[in-house]
């Protein structure tokens, strides 16, 4: 019996405590218990020709503070939480260009500039997008020497603002003494992107060419860029900017794909469809593009229409130019634009900047076609010419703002002038595109491509070689024309980027000293009083008292 | 699905719990400790055991975090809780087990209260679940009940020491 027991007891021990291990690993699932997690999207982090811009860090591990802090409080080691809706932007400039010390910014952005809202667009959205325009560019053209972070309003965060706010105006700050939230972003020091890409799409639809003509058909290049640059590089979706562009090309490229398909309606134009990227660093992809044309292509280019911008204009256009306005091609073009827009009730107007040889800023793309000889023209709803990182795509430039009905129009416009002119009928009232007909301009196309850029961050060192998206607009482009070429070309070294752009944040409520120690002495006070009722109860007082009284020494039992 | 196996895995707990006390109060030779002392030694080592092993493991891994929750604290609750259930359950074993005059009408509510005992595991995790109580709640339930069951079983105890005294 004996030895069959000493066998027994450690094998049933073991299966117990592995059942035991089993228990406790499964009890264990249900008390991992979160704080608050929320997914921010870091400041955007650049260099240009070495200077610093953006955001420097990406590390955060303060407690967080609203903007109604005490005043001459050190946020040295806060992050300050500011909800856009109630930014007053002259304050944010004068701490960021009195160089103040600050821990972090965090900006919650309301849910509207988020992808998934579907809230149509008011008078106070309007308001709210100008000041997050102006709030961009803010802070994309300052050195920032701490993390700034952008955040979408949820609940859990709105509550823990709440919070936040009533602990600031009682007067009692987050700090490490006296407790509250603690805002904790964990990640690896931002790096440089090493050799951005660019890739540019082209797509070649041939035209008819006469039996026994020997010389080359004209050519008429429609262009449009696709990539887009702001704040947080992982919510630069860039809506209109130029999401409506590249929307507006990929049905043209339809529309012409289904004349030119049949040789009887064939125009005797070849077209060239370029979808480039580099926009926003002075159209550099558009650069490297036409200097890998050859000289006979770039000869046979008629003119260049570039699209950029035409999704939330109420009934104005403009064409904007370089060459100056008396030039026979850009006379043509313009008028056969203008007469369109009076039989579609759109105003065209003629905008002209020269362009300054000295000045390495490009601010249109049909000025890179005019450095490189090209007549071309803008077709934009802009009046102005953009300034450095301005109506690149950015946050701002959601969905909501984006009108369907204006690409739509902005289709039409294009498409028949282009018609009218391939096909010799310039002055007629003939109308090629119209709704009922086969050729109609499909405004499911249209909605379903908008929906997919504007869920597309797509600002251009982020997106890797073979990046889905590219590939996806150059199996569109291969749909619709027939020669499709993908051309990868290196960023222009004057512009660095830093990655690290999203991130998760975890808030945690964190207690203060004085409320940990009072919790030790409350655990500390409840063991004592429970050891001593127990020795009480089972040996008596004296026993206990006796614990504390030294032992009697021997010298007594001698004596 | 996952709820029932974990649910099948807590009433197994609670059954091996009696068997492990049985094993312990019957199958190991303790030789200086009395009958009325047995039970209180097994039921301490066994409320040792099982503190250490559920809880010592999430004390470990989650209290260390940057947020303070309640939670550790009313899990030591539950333990002292577990302490008493223990021991009582140990005094009703060595009640069933080793002790062989018990008089009659006693015998099932000694089992009735054992198996309240065992089946405790299963009984709070109904309370949490199916009823919805919050973990404090919960606590203070299980506090109540151990003191309850103790005095029951104290009360068991002394009836069954009359007869042969």
């Amino acid at each position: 019996m004996a030895a069959r027991d000493l066998g027994g007891r450690p094998v049933l021990e073991s299966v117990y405590s592995v059942i035991a291990l089993v228990f406790v690993l499964v009890a264990c699932a249900e008390l991992c218990d979160a704080a608050t997690v929320v997914d921010v999207y870091r400041l955007i982090q650049y260099d240009i020709a070495g200077a610093p811009f953006g955001s420097r860090l990406a590390g955060l591990n303060h407690h967080a503070s609203s903007l109604h802090f005490a005043p001459g409080a050190d946020l040295s080691r806060t992050v300050l939480v500011i909800p856009v809706r109630d930014l007053n932007l002259g304050y944010v400039k004068d701490y960021l260009s009195q160089r103040q010390p600050l821990g972090g910014l965090l900006f919650l952005l309301p849910q509207i500039f988020s992808f998934e809202s579907k809230e149509n667009s008011g008078n106070g959205e309007e308001l709210l997008k100008n000041i997050v325009m102006e709030l961009e560019q803010l802070l994309i053209h300052t050195n920032i020497p701490y993390p700034v972070y952008f955040a979408f309003e949820n609940d859990d965060i709105n509550t823990v603002l709440a919070d936040i706010k009533r602990n600031d105006e009682s007067g009692q700050p987050a700090t490490a003494t006296t407790g509250g939230y603690k805002l904790v972003v964990s990640t690896t020091e931002p790096k440089k992107v090493a050799s951005p890409v660019i890739s540019n799409i082209q797509g070649w639809l041939p035209g008819l060419k006469a039996d026994g003509d020997p010389n080359q058909l004209p050519t008429i290049a429609i262009v449009a860029s696709y990539d887009t640059f702001g704040a947080a590089p992982a919510l630069s979706m860039g809506s209109d900017s130029n999401g409506s562009g590249v929307v507006a090309l990929l049905e043209i490229a339809r529309l012409f794909s289904l004349l030119y398909s049949n040789p009887k309606t064939r125009g005797r134009y070849n077209l060239l469809f370029g979808l480039t990227s580099g926009g926003p660093y002075n159209y550099n992809g558009t650069h490297k593009w036409l200097r890998s044309f050859d000289q006979r292509l770039r000869e046979t280019i008629d003119y260049a229409i570039c699209l950029n911008s035409i999704g939330s204009w109420d009934n104005e256009l403009w064409i904007h130019v370089s060459k100056p306005p008396e030039n026979a091609y850009i006379k043509q073009t313009f008028e056969g634009l203008s007469n369109v827009g009076d039989e579609l009730g759109i105003k065209v107007g003629l905008k002209h900047k020269k362009i300054n040889i000295s000045n390495s800023r490009v601010a249109w793309e049909h000025e890179q076609f005019s450095r490189h000889r090209i007549t071309a023209a803008t077709l934009s709803e802009l009046s102005t010419a953009p300034g450095l990182f301005e109506n690149t795509g950015s946050l701002a430039d959601s969905r909501n703002f984006v009108n369907e009905a204006a690409v739509i129009k902005s289709v039409k416009l294009v498409a028949e002038s282009l018609a009218r002119h391939i096909y010799g009928h310039q002055g007629k009232n003939i109308q090629i595109f119209a709704d009922e007909g086969s050729l109609a301009v499909n405004p499911s196309y249209i909605r379903s491509w908008l929906d997919l850029l504007s869920r597309t961050p797509r600002v251009a060192p982020f997106l890797s070689k073979n990046d889905p998206f590219v590939m996806a607009l150059k199996k569109e482009l291969e749909e619709h024309t027939e020669e499709v070429i993908l051309q990868n070309e290196v960023l222009d070294g004057m512009f660095t980027f830093y990655d690290s752009t999203k991130a998760t944040l975890n808030i945690y409520q964190v207690a203060s000293v004085t409320f940990d120690l009072l919790l030790l002495l409350v655990l500390g006070s409840y063991l004592i009083v429970l050891f001593s009722f127990l020795i009480i109860t089972t040996r008596g007082l004296d026993d206990l008292i006796s614990l504390f009284r030294r032992p009697p020494s021997r010298k007594v039992k001698t004596a | 699905m996952l709820i029932y196996f974990q649910e099948l895995l807590k009433a197994l707990i609670g059954f091996i719990d009696v068997a492990g006390l049985y094993f312990a109060l019957t199958q190991l030779t303790h030789r200086n400790i009395s009958q009325n002392h047995k039970f209180q030694a097994v039921g301490l080592g066994w409320a040792f055991a099982d503190s250490v092993l559920h809880r010592l493991a999430p004390l470990w891994v989650g209290a260390r975090g940057l947020e303070f929750t309640w939670d550790y604290i009313l899990q030591g609750l539950e333990a002292n809780a577990n302490l008493v259930f223990s021991i009582s359950l140990a005094a009703l074993g060595s009640l069933m087990w080793l002790r062989k005059n018990k008089p009659k009408t006693l015998v099932p509510i000694i089992y009735a209260c054992a198996g309240i005992v065992a089946t405790m595991p299963s009984i709070t995790s109904y309370l949490r679940r199916g009823l919805g109580w919050h973990f404090p709640k919960v606590v203070g339930f299980e506090l109540f009940t151990s003191l309850a069951m103790a005095f029951i079983s104290w009360q068991l105890f002394s009836a069954c020491q009359r007869p042969s005294a």
